[in-house]
C-alpha cells in the first residue's frame, strides 16, 4: 500500500515536472478543436449547391426561387422529384434541397398558415450547412414579411435526412476525448515502460521487494488522474468556448474515461513487452493508433466506413469508446442502452490485462 | 548462523550467453563483515556474477547462497537481505533526491530514517535537487543510499566509481569503508586495481568468466614474488626468452611491444638490462620502474593488462 502510494505520487510528479510533454499532451486536443472550430464555425463567404424541387410552379415559389438566384451563396440546379434531389444530397452532390410542396402558393394566398417549404440537408455536413440554413431562413423571412406587411406567413421547416441535429464540433469533441485516451495510454505507456526498461529503471526496482502488481496499479492510478483532468478540460473548453452540447450524465462520461484508460493501458503494456527497444515501441504504438484514429469514429462517423470494413471497425475498442462518448454527450443516451459498448470495452480490457500480465517483464 | 560464517557462498556458478560462458564455474566465499572485491577487466564476468547473486539473473549451472538463502529459489528473501547498486544506475531524472529515497524506502517492509541516511551519504544539501541535476559522484552516493535504505546485511556495489573524478572516487571510498565499520558485508566489483587494493579485505581476480586468483591484496602481490617491475617499449617484437637471462629477473611478460620484467633486485636488473640492450642493439623507450601492484598480479597471470580491449 505504501509502495503503491509512493509510486503513484512519483508518477504524478513525473507528469507535472515534464513540462514540455505536459504542454503538448494538453495542447494537442485543443489544437484540434481550434482548427476544426475555426474551419466549421466561421461565417465565411462560401457557396452552397442547392437543388430546388418546385412542385408548386406558381408565382410565390418562383418569387422565392428568384431571391435565391440573386444570392451569391447558392449554385442552383433543379430537379423534378424530391427523391432524385435527396439522392444527390445523400451522395454529397448538393448541400441542400429546397422543396416547394404542391399548392404552396395557394396556401400562402389563402392564408392557410403556416405554409411550409421543406428544406433538406445532410447531417454529416451539419456544421457547414448551418450557415446556409440561416441565409435561407433570412431570405424567406424577408419575402414572407414583404408579402404580409411584417406578419410572417411562411416559415421554414428544416428536416434532417437522418438522426440528430449535430454540429461537427458536437461530433468531434467526444471523438477527440476518445482519441486522447487512446494515445495517452497506449502510446504513453508503451513508450514509457519500454524506455524505463531500456534504461534499467525497472531493473533496479526489480532488485527490491516491490511487487509488479503494485507497480502496475500505481501506473494505472496516475494515468487515470491525468486522463480525467485532461478530458474534463476538453469538456469544459468545448462547452464554454465552442458550445458543444453535453446532454447526458457526466458520471457516465467519467465511467467511460476509466474504462477507456484501462483498456488502452493494457494494450500499451502489451506493446511495451513486445517491443525490443523504446525506439521501436513508439512506432509500433503509432502504427496501431493511426488507423484506429481514422477507422474508430474519431473524425468521421463509423457508418461512413465501407461495408467490408464494418466488422473490423465494430470490433475496435476505439469505436466503442468514441460511440459511447458521442451517445452520452450528444444524445444523452442512458447507460442501459450503452451496454454493448461497456461489454466490448470490458472484453478488450480483460483480454488485454491477461495478456499484459503474462508478458510483463522488468527487463 | 555463526558469527564468522560465510555470508555468501558461491559454488561453480555458470552463465551462458549465445553459446559462450560469461561466467564459467566461479566459486568463492565472502565472510560476514568483510569487503570483498571482484577485480577484472570489462567483460570478465563481474557484473553477471553479481546479477546472479542478487537474483536478477538465473544461473545456468551451480548454486549460491546469500545470507543463507538460495539464489535459485529464495530470491524474495534475498532481496530483503541485500542492497544493490547496479552498474548502470538509472533513476527517475525528474524526482528529487529525498523523494527517490522515500519511494525506494516504501518498497520494503521496513526502512531506516531518511534524514540520517542522507547525512551519512553527504546528500543532505542536495535533498531537494532533481536527480538529473546531480553530479556523477552525487548520483552514485544516492545509488548507495538506496542500497542502504532498508538496512540490509549485504551490499552489492557494481563498479561504483567508474567514470568519477578522483575527488569523487575518494569520497566514495570513505563511504564504502564506513559501511564496513557499521558491520555491513560489502561485495564490490571494480576494474581499478587501486580501488580494489584500498577497499578490499580480500580480492577475487576475474578474467574471461573465471576466478583466477583469490587472496588478500598483500598476499596477491607477494604471490608474484617480485617487489619491482621494469617496463619499457621496444621497436621490434621479442620473445620472453630474450630477457629471461637478465640478472634478478623472476618473470618476463611481453604484450606486443610492451615488456615488463619482474625482479627483487632492481639495481642489478637495471644495470644488466642497460648493458644487454646496448650489446644487442635493442632500442627501447618509455623505460620506468615501479613497485609491483595488483595490476602486475593480473599481468603476471594473464599476460594482459587490466584495462585493455
Amino acid at each position: 500500500m505504501k509502495a503503491y502510494y509512493q509510486l503513484t505520487l512519483a508518477q504524478l510528479r513525473l507528469f507535472l515536472r515534464n513540462r514540455q510533454a505536459l504542454f503538448w499532451i494538453m495542447l494537442f486536443p485543443f489544437f484540434f478543436m481550434f482548427i476544426f472550430g475555426l474551419l466549421f464555425e466561421n461565417d465565411r463567404p462560401v457557396t452552397y449547391t442547392m437543388s430546388i424541387v418546385d412542385l408548386d410552379q406558381r408565382s410565390i415559389s418562383k418569387q422565392i426561387t428568384q431571391t435565391f438566384q440573386q444570392q451569391d451563396y447558392f449554385q442552383i440546379s433543379y430537379d423534378r422529384q424530391v427523391e432524385t434531389a435527396n439522392e444527390k444530397l445523400k451522395n454529397g452532390k448538393v448541400d441542400l434541397v429546397v422543396v416547394f410542396p404542391k399548392n404552396f402558393s395557394q396556401q400562402v394566398q389563402q392564408k392557410q398558415l403556416p405554409a411550409s417549404i421543406d428544406l433538406y440537408y445532410n447531417n454529416k455536413n451539419a456544421a457547414q450547412t448551418r450557415t446556409a440554413l440561416t441565409i435561407i431562413e433570412g431570405n424567406i423571412d424577408a419575402v414572407s414579411k414583404n408579402m404580409t406587411q411584417y406578419q410572417p406567413v411562411i416559415k421554414t421547416e428544416t428536416k434532417e435526412i437522418s438522426g440528430l441535429r449535430l454540429t461537427y464540433l458536437d461530433f468531434l469533441v467526444p471523438g477527440i476525448i476518445a482519441m486522447q485516451i487512446m494515445s495517452n495510454n497506449m502510446n504513453g505507456v508503451a513508450g514509457q515502460i519500454a524506455s524505463w526498461r531500456e534504461r534499467g529503471v525497472l531493473r533496479r526496482m526489480q532488485g527490491t521487494t516491490l511487487k509488479a502488481s503494485n507497480f502496475i496499479a500505481s501506473q494505472i492510478t496516475a494515468r487515470l488522474v491525468l486522463n480525467g483532468v485532461q478530458a474534463l478540460l476538453l469538456l469544459l473548453i468545448g462547452y464554454f468556448l465552442f458550445d458543444v452540447s453535453i446532454n447526458g450524465s457526466i458520471v457516465y462520461v467519467i465511467l467511460f474515461i476509466i474504462l477507456g484508460t484501462l483498456t488502452f493501458m493494457s494494450i500499451g503494456f502489451i506493446i511495451a513487452s513486445l517491443a525490443k527497444t523504446p525506439e521501436s515501441a513508439g512506432p509500433i504504438a503509432g502504427f496501431l493508433s493511426f488507423p484506429l484514429m481514422f477507422l474508430g469514429g474519431v473524425f468521421f462517423p463509423i457508418s461512413n466506413m465501407p461495408t467490408y470494413l464494418q466488422p473490423i471497425v465494430q470490433a475496435l475498442p476505439i469505436s466503442h469508446l468514441s460511440t459511447a462518448f458521442r451517445e452520452i454527450m450528444n444524445v444523452g443516451t442512458p447507460l442501459t442502452e450503452l451496454l454493448p459498448e461497456v461489454g466490448w470495452l470490458c472484453a478488450w480490457l480483460v483480454a488485454g490485462f491477461v495478456i499484459a500480465t503474462r508478458l510483463f517483464k522488468w527487463e | 548462523m555463526e558469527a564468522s560464517e560465510a555470508i555468501i557462498q558461491v559454488k561453480q556458478l555458470k552463465k551462458r550467453y549465445d553459446g559462450f560462458y560469461a561466467v564459467n564455474g566461479v566459486s568463492f566465499e565472502v565472510q560476514r563483515g568483510e569487503i570483498f572485491g571482484l577485480l577484472g577487466p570489462n567483460g570478465a564476468g563481474k557484473t553477471t556474477t553479481i546479477e546472479m547473486l542478487v537474483g536478477l539473473r538465473k544461473p545456468d549451472e551451480g548454486t549460491a547462497l546469500v545470507a543463507g538463502y538460495d539464489v535459485l529459489k529464495e530470491t524474495e528473501h534475498i532481496k530483503k537481505a541485500i542492497g544493490i547498486q547496479l552498474q548502470s544506475t538509472s533513476l527517475f531524472d525528474l524526482l528529487k533526491v529525498k523523494e527517490t529515497l522515500e519511494m525506494y524506502a516504501s518498497f520494503y517492509p521496513s526502512h531506516v530514517p531518511i534524514q540520517p541516511l542522507m547525512e551519512e551519504m553527504l546528500l543532505t544539501e542536495k535533498q531537494n535537487s532533481l536527480v538529473k541535476e546531480l553530479s556523477g559522484g552525487q548520483k552514485q552516493r544516492l545509488a548507495i543510499a538506496l542500497a542502504m535504505v532498508h538496512d540490509p546485511e549485504v551490499i552489492f556495489l557494481d563498479e561504483p566509481t567508474t567514470g568519477l573524478d578522483p575527488q569523487a572516487r575518494r569520497t566514495l571510498w570513505e563511504i564504502v569503508l564506513n559501511l564496513k565499520n557499521k558491520g555491513k558485508t560489502v561485495l564490490l566489483s571494480t576494474h581499478y586495481m587501486d580501488e580494489a587494493y584500498v577497499l578490499s579485505d580480500r580480492i577475487g581476480i576475474m578474467d574471461r568468466g573465471k576466478l583466477i586468483a583469490l587472496d588478500s591484496p598483500k598476499n596477491l602481490i607477494q604471490s608474484i614474488n617480485a617487489e619491482s617491475a621494469v617496463e619499457f617499449k621496444t621497436t621490434q617484437t621479442y620473445t620472453e626468452h630474450t630477457f629471461e637471462g637478465l640478472r634478478g629477473v623472476k618473470k618476463v611478460v611481453i604484450n606486443q611491444q610492451f615488456v615488463t620484467l619482474y625482479t627483487n633486485q632492481l639495481q642489478e636488473t637495471l644495470i644488466d638490462f642497460l648493458q644487454f640492450t646496448s650489446d644487442q642493439s635493442i632500442s627501447f623507450s618509455a623505460l620506468q620502474t615501479r613497485t609491483a601492484t595488483l595490476e602486475d598480479v593480473f599481468l603476471h597471470m594473464t599476460g594482459r593488462g587490466l584495462r585493455e580491449e
